[in-house]
């Protein structure tokens, strides 16, 4: 390549040995991680059949409180999944200069998210075994899917984003399996040959990767939106006090987005820790990160705020009912949420220094999902606990099968996440050597800085 | 003018960086060989012109766009056919419910022209092709090692000589001439 750029002076080799890393190299810690991520992913399997064997009676659901942990699981692991794919897209499109290192991370922490959030609306059904009606097959019960339903908008979206999801990370990862493939021998050599599917590196087959890879942006984002505008339907289509809302679409489109992005800096840290990604992923990538996230923050807040608004001045008394027991028996839910969702990020992502510190953003990120975890709790449960009738008020509290599955997601996301970590190119390390290829350092006074070249054309406007 | 479309020789040559490729290729061109018979084989992109071009026309976004048609049509089918076999009146809502069908209808049209993507670009990319796939297709792995690969296709005896003189003289390093398709 040309003398000058950062990826001569970098060298190709040493720069694929330190991306594949993960890819190469296993500690005794990869494999303590397995057995325990395995240990928790199979007792929850365990809670699970037990739960099915015995019914939803050993759950903490019960009327007026019908849907609890799983569906909080759900809408909270969907919301994971929504940035992911969503920055990605967005920083392919427009080209962002410092968007290499995190593109992989971010599409595998979507297709993760997706899968494991998917689960729940089939652990939640109770008769788990007629999940397949949903599907809709020509069937001798004459019945097909009822399309009027939320739950079927949701089956549909949730399908198509998943879908897409898995098409965008693999066609994203085309390059970087052919160059695995040309560096690997055995079984992975076969694995990364037949998914490489006779990618050369042709001018021809470039130029047509890069249309078809930008086309896969353009069309992801709309079906992200849709995911989790469908997801905030499942609740504002139901006339319950809390739910019934016009905003809760974009609301919970922000909301979402707000939560991947914290998942993706988590991510980004842990991987950059475990598999010494520090040259690549840098404080300028997390402060990036950040900056997005403190901008989420306060439109999250801007978006609860509006909502809160209306109730708190309308004051229906079935949506008063609802609100103020956030100051009651929900209080601590509450506290929580708007600490971790709003007070406490916004002050400290607005310092620099803290979003280039990566075990503060690492903490931060913790903490808002935290937050925006008890956010969906709070969506959920109170809408229904203080529902109409305050006679038939009932509290609810997950029970150990609940929470044993809520641990087994977790364990579930990160295992999916460590396996293919071990397999496939965890960083896209050829998103990571063009942006190399096109930046050269450029002398401006006294100082010498980095210059990005751009393709004739681009930046026309 | 021969027919070239059905010559299987390419001359290949390792050249260390964009410039010497850029100029191997104007070599390669003054020969002259067709623009449409040179190309490169490179680790990351270059840009289109930089060292040779891809002249021939993007068509797949078109199907992208008929398939997404198709998908709608379908999501549409779907709804309405269920509605018309199953005409139950569900929450006071009509039988033929027009915005749900909205709904339905544009998660399975993004499905298409996702699904078109994929399919659409494997084919314009010619990736994972089952015909001929037995056909060898030239390749050096050192493009990982940051050389650029110029290849042309030549018709054998005179041409292909006169392809390799031009690569030796601009540069080119390894310069061979394999059978297999470009």
């Amino acid at each position: 390549m040309s003398a000058e750029n950062h990826l001569s002076r970098s060298g190709e080799e040493r720069l694929y040995e330190e991306l594949s890393r993960s890819n190469r190299v296993t500690t005794r810690w990869w494999y303590i991680g397995v057995a325990g991520l395995s240990a928790v992913v199979l007792w929850a399997v365990a809670v699970f059949v037990y739960q099915m064997m015995t019914g939803m009676g050993v759950t903490g659901l019960n009327l007026p409180v019908f849907w609890g942990m799983y569906i909080i699981l759900f809408v909270f692991w969907i919301g994971v999944s929504h940035s992911g794919t969503l920055i990605s897209a967005i920083l392919r499109i427009t080209r962002a200069t410092w968007r290499a290192p995190v593109l992989r991370g971010a599409e595998a922490m979507t297709a993760f998210a997706l899968l494991v959030g998917g689960l729940f609306p089939l652990i939640h059904l109770g008769r788990n075994w007629r999940f397949y009606y949903m599907i809709p097959y020509p069937n001798e019960r004459g019945l097909w899917p009822n399309f009027r339903s939320p739950l079927m908008w949701d089956a549909a979206a949730i399908f198509t984003y998943l879908t897409g999801s898995t098409l965008f990370l693999y066609f994203g990862m085309i390059p970087d399996l052919a160059l695995a493939r040309d560096r690997s021998s055995g079984w992975r050599k076969t694995l990364y040959t037949i998914l490489a599917a006779g990618f050369r590196g042709t001018h021809r087959q470039w130029r047509r990767y890069h249309v078809a890879s930008t086309l896969f942006a353009i069309l992801i984002i709309p079906v992200a939106v849709s995911v989790h505008s469908i997801v905030s339907w499942d609740f504002a289509m139901a006339k319950v006090p809390g739910w019934h809302s016009t905003i809760f679409a974009p609301y919970f489109v922000a909301g979402a987005i707000y939560s991947g992005i914290a998942a993706v800096i988590t991510v980004m840290a842990v991987l950059r820790k475990m598999f010494r990604l520090e040259q690549s992923l840098t404080p300028k990538h997390f402060d990036n990160l950040g900056k997005l996230l403190l901008t989420m923050t306060l439109l999250w807040g801007y978006f609860y705020f509006s909502e809160f608004l209306t109730i708190w001045y309308g004051r229906l008394i079935e949506e008063w009912a609802v609100l103020s027991s956030y100051g009651k028996h929900y209080l601590p839910l509450f506290a929580v949420m708007v600490s971790c969702n709003f007070l406490i990020p916004l002050p400290l992502l607005c310092f620099r220094r803290i979003r280039r510190s990566i075990p503060a953003l690492f903490v931060i990120s913790l903490i808002v999902n935290v937050g925006m975890w008890t956010e969906r709790a709070l969506i959920i449960v109170p809408s229904l606990a203080r529902r109409n009738d305050p006679f038939v008020w009932h509290n609810y509290f997950p029970s150990w099968v609940e929470l044993s599955i809520f641990a087994g997601s977790i364990a579930f996301f990160a295992l999916l996440y460590v396996l293919f970590s071990k397999i496939f190119p965890v960083m896209a390390v050829t998103d990571i050597k063009e942006q190399m290829f096109h930046t050269t350092d450029r002398a401006m006074g006294g100082v010498t800085m980095a210059s990005v070249s751009h393709e004739p054309g681009e930046d026309e406007t | 003018m021969t027919d070239r479309g059905k010559t299987d020789l390419v001359v290949l040559g390792l050249f260390d960086s964009v410039e010497q490729a850029a100029k191997g290729a104007c070599a390669l061109r003054s020969l002259p060989l067709p623009a449409h018979d040179i190309t490169t084989l490179s680790s990351v992109p270059l840009p289109d012109g930089a060292v040779c071009e891809d002249t021939a026309p993007i068509r797949f976004p078109w199907a992208v766009a008929a398939f997404w048609f198709v998908g709608a049509a379908a999501g549409l089918g779907l709804s309405l056919v269920t509605y018309l076999d199953y005409p139950l009146i569900t929450a006071g809502k009509e039988i033929i419910s027009v915005p749900p069908m909205i709904i339905v209808t544009y998660e399975i049209a993004m499905l298409g022209a996702l699904l078109a993507t994929l399919i659409g670009s494997f084919r314009s990319i010619g990736l994972a092709r089952l015909k001929g796939r037995k056909a060898r297709k030239v390749f050096d792995p050192r493009i990982h090692e940051g050389k650029i690969v110029l290849c042309a296709r030549v018709e054998h005896g005179d041409e292909e000589n006169r392809a390799i003189a031009a690569m030796k003289e601009t540069g080119g390093l390894d310069v061979r001439a394999e059978e297999g398709e470009l």
